[in-house]
């Protein structure tokens, strides 16, 4: 599939007109002038002498000739002034050297002073000429410098490749008056026609084999056909970066050295610019998967330690009773009993919370919202956590006629589990935990509240971060997950969660869920029906 | 239906350990066992056997658990318990829909398991014996005269209201699912408007339950649907 791929052309032909190269602008119309005043001169000179023939010697209108010879030279260069001292001659000749009316010059001193004319002309001209051509390269060379600076500038900025071929593609436009396009690799070193929306100034009509050529052999690839795209390798330091393929709408001036270099200058600054992209995206993917990887280290051993610890117990509990069964009082085999069937629940309760956080942490959460109650789902959480609760005081206060919630019921109930969970795990025995809600303008604050030890200073927000545990609760399990996950839930609800101590109380979590138009009530037919 | 002192309990479920696990425990409360490892077999043993109650397993390796329930419920209206674990809870729902009573999640304790079979039990006698009041604690529902008392007082509620709570009573300490809640009390084409029944569910616990926040009787299973708790001790 890498054939030609020919990309539709633009229909209007005003659509793809190029301005004329700034190199080179204005240049022929410039020339045109020049001999239409090379042609002027002498005609003016002679309009001018005429009327003072009697009063002026020869010599003297000779030198009004040469005043018009120098001025054209001075302005057009050398061409015209060859014109206009070329045309001197006659026009001299016949009118003001002697015979008058005739091309004859009977008088010396008259072709003495013609050939000096002449002379004079043609150095000064070529002075001139010259001076110009200085002038002209130090201009183009200020023009290139400036091309070459207003690209390095926008490249500068550039973030990814797609927005280096952007400008790219615009300077070379502006630059050398050429339709151009990068061509970019894929992963298997194919180039593609890149998928954005060419700019107005990108080159349509590409031959992908050809700049596979170029790509591959790292050469320049250009057809003897100067209608056809010229395909330049892009390599910085050895590494390719893509192909850059160039439509010049005039002929290529690429055989002047001067331009050469200006191109290929052009050429290094963007492909320079891509390596930088490509360096520091690599130094980026690298990061990210040295943390990826260190996560999962984390991961790992806080799982393995985590579910080790409640089945070396059920192990050592089980292979008890089933090994020596017959040493055991009643009392003691219900403990044993006891002792595994707490473990394997905790093992379970772990399981799950693992779970969910693989499907959460996959970046794949759907969100199933319907309208709920807030009030539902806190006596939801109440009644699966009330083995946990035992017989400690929760209060719930929540106001009448709470709006409804545009919610996941089930993932705003696990966080809310986890809240709990969390208050029964780090608080002691017996302390109340509390359960409000408060409406505001735009969200629903939900607080859960302890009367524990509340968060260590400063720990407020590290709380939040993957397997962070509380200090010092060596026997407590589970991996310190359950506030990661409730902040990712909440978050992706467009909600906020965050921790502060209470002044009297432990240690509080603050929920904010915002509100949203309540949906239409049909009361008559909610009754109706 | 034949022996009603030990109910014959058929279980479809393909992990060996996990039927023999709930063959010792419902043997030991004095319940028969009859066992079937696929979709298939369990289908026919329902026939052959007319078990009083399945349970189900959703992660069969022959048919999956919804369809086994479309066809159990061709067959017969018995008491359908469906085992589902975590991963599966949408195909919960869907099994529930179709016509399954209950469910529990995996992993289980025998007592929860012994609770939900007796709540479906009861569910059999009581359409049988279609008894004209419903109690539960403090709550008690005239079926006949349609009147609510909570505490021995009389509580007004709304013909909606009642509608609800007869559904929930017909199904007491089973799960009922919101479509099934939506479909029953408003029809067919509110079976997407979830409000209406939070609204009415909420007004029916802030007239029944002492702390709405906290329910004794009328629980939700997130997700899932509603549950009336059949058997609080007052």
């Amino acid at each position: 599939m890498r054939n030609n791929a020919q990309h539709k052309q633009p229909e209007s032909e005003q659509d793809h007109q190029l301005p004329a190269m700034v190199l080179s602008r204005g240049r022929r119309s410039e020339c045109l002038l020049g001999y239409l005043w090379g042609i002027a001169a002498p005609v003016i000179c002679t309009l001018v002498d005429w009327p003072l023939r009697h009063v002026l010697g020869t010599a003297s209108i000779l030198m009004t000739y040469l005043l018009g010879i120098f001025l054209v030279a001075s302005r057009y260069g050398r061409g015209a002034s060859m014109t206009a001292s070329l045309l001197s001659i006659p026009v001299f000749a016949f009118f003001f050297g002697p015979p008058t009316f005739s091309f004859a010059i009977s008088d010396i001193e008259n072709i003495v002073g013609l050939a000096v004319m002449i002379v004079v002309a043609n150095v000064t001209s070529n002075l001139l000429e010259k001076a110009r051509l200085q002038a002209e390269i130090a201009r183009q060379r200020e023009n290139r410098t400036n091309a070459l600076y207003r690209l390095s500038q926008a490249l500068s900025d550039a973030q990814n490749s797609q927005a280096v071929a952007r400008i790219a593609v615009q300077h070379i436009h502006d630059d050398f008056a050429a339709a151009a396009v990068l061509l970019f690799p894929d992963a298997n070193n194919q180039l593609h026609y890149p998928c954005a929306e060419p700019l107005r100034q990108s080159l349509r009509g590409v031959n992908l084999a050809a700049a596979q050529r170029a790509f591959d052999q790292r050469t320049i690839e250009r057809h003897s056909d100067p209608n056809t795209p010229i395909y330049f390798p892009l390599e910085y330091s050895q590494t390719m970066l893509g192909v850059l393929a160039i439509q010049f709408v005039t002929t290529p001036e690429l055989s002047n050295p001067e331009l050469t270099t200006f191109f290929d200058t052009f050429r290094n600054l963007i492909a320079q610019t891509l390596e930088r992209l490509r360096l520091t995206e690599q130094a980026n993917n690298a990061s990210l998967k040295a943390e990826t990887e260190s996560l999962r280290n984390e991961l790992l051993s806080a799982i393995s330690h985590d579910l080790r610890t409640p089945l070396t117990r059920i192990i050592g509990a089980s292979t008890a009773l089933v090994e020596n069964s017959d040493g055991f009082s009643e009392e003691e085999k219900l403990d044993f009993n006891k002792v595994i069937l707490e473990e394997a629940q905790r093992t379970s309760e772990l399981t799950s919370k693992i779970l969910d956080m693989a499907r959460l942490s996959s970046g794949e959460i759907i969100l199933h919202q319907e309208w709920n109650t807030i009030e539902e789902i806190v006596g939801s959480a109440l009644n699966r956590l009330e083995k946990n609760l035992g017989t400690r005081p929760v209060r719930t206060l929540l106001p009448d006629n709470l709006p409804l919630l545009w919610i996941d019921a089930v993932l705003i109930e696990q966080v809310l589990t986890n809240l709990i969970e969390n208050a029964i795990k780090y608080t002691p025995a017996g302390s109340p935990i509390d359960i409000s809600a408060e409406l505001l303008p735009t969200a629903l604050k939900i607080t859960v509240s302890d009367y524990g030890l509340g968060i260590a200073q400063g720990m407020e927000e590290k709380i939040f971060d993957k397997f962070y545990r509380l200090e010092s609760e060596t026997q407590q399990n589970g991996v310190g997950v359950g506030l990661t996950l409730c902040r990712t839930i909440i978050e992706t609800h467009g909600g906020t969660i965050h921790a502060v101590n209470c002044p009297e109380k432990g240690a509080s979590f603050i929920i904010h869920l915002p509100l949203h138009e309540p949906p239409q009530i049909n009361w008559h037919e909610g009754m109706g029906a | 239906m034949t022996n009603k002192a030990n109910p014959l309990i058929l279980i479809i479920e393909d992990d060996p350990q996990t039927r023999r696990f709930l063959k010792t425990t419902l043997c030991n409360r004095g319940w028969r066992v009859i066992e079937a490892e696929n979709g298939k077999t369990g289908l026919s043993m329902i026939k052959s056997d007319s078990p009083d109650l399945v349970i189900l397993d959703l992660g069969l390796p022959d048919i999956d658990g919804i369809s086994v329930t479309q066809r159990l419920r061709q067959l017969s209206d018995l008491p359908v318990l469906i085992l589902s674990a975590r991963s599966q809870e949408q195909n919960k729902i869907m099994a529930l829909d179709a016509g399954a009573d209950d469910y529990m999640t995996k992993p289980f304790g025998s007592g929860e398991l012994h609770a939900r079979l007796q709540a479906l039990l009861r569910r059999v006698t009581r359409s049988i014996s279609s008894s004209e009041t419903f109690e539960t604690g403090q709550l008690k529902v005239d079926l006949v005269r349609r009147k609510v008392f909570n505490a021995g007082n009389e509580v007004h509620i709304t013909p909606i209201e009642y509608r609800l709570l007869s559904i929930l009573i017909r199904h007491a300490g089973l799960v009922v699912t919101q479509h099934q809640l939506l479909k029953e009390v408003w029809g067919v084409e509110h079976i997407h408007d979830p409000h209406y029944l939070r609204i009415y569910m909420g007004q029916l616990r802030h007239k029944l339950e002492v702390n709405p926040a906290r329910p004794r009787y009328l629980l939700t299973e997130v997700g899932v649907g509603y549950r009336l708790v059949d058997d609080v001790t007052a």
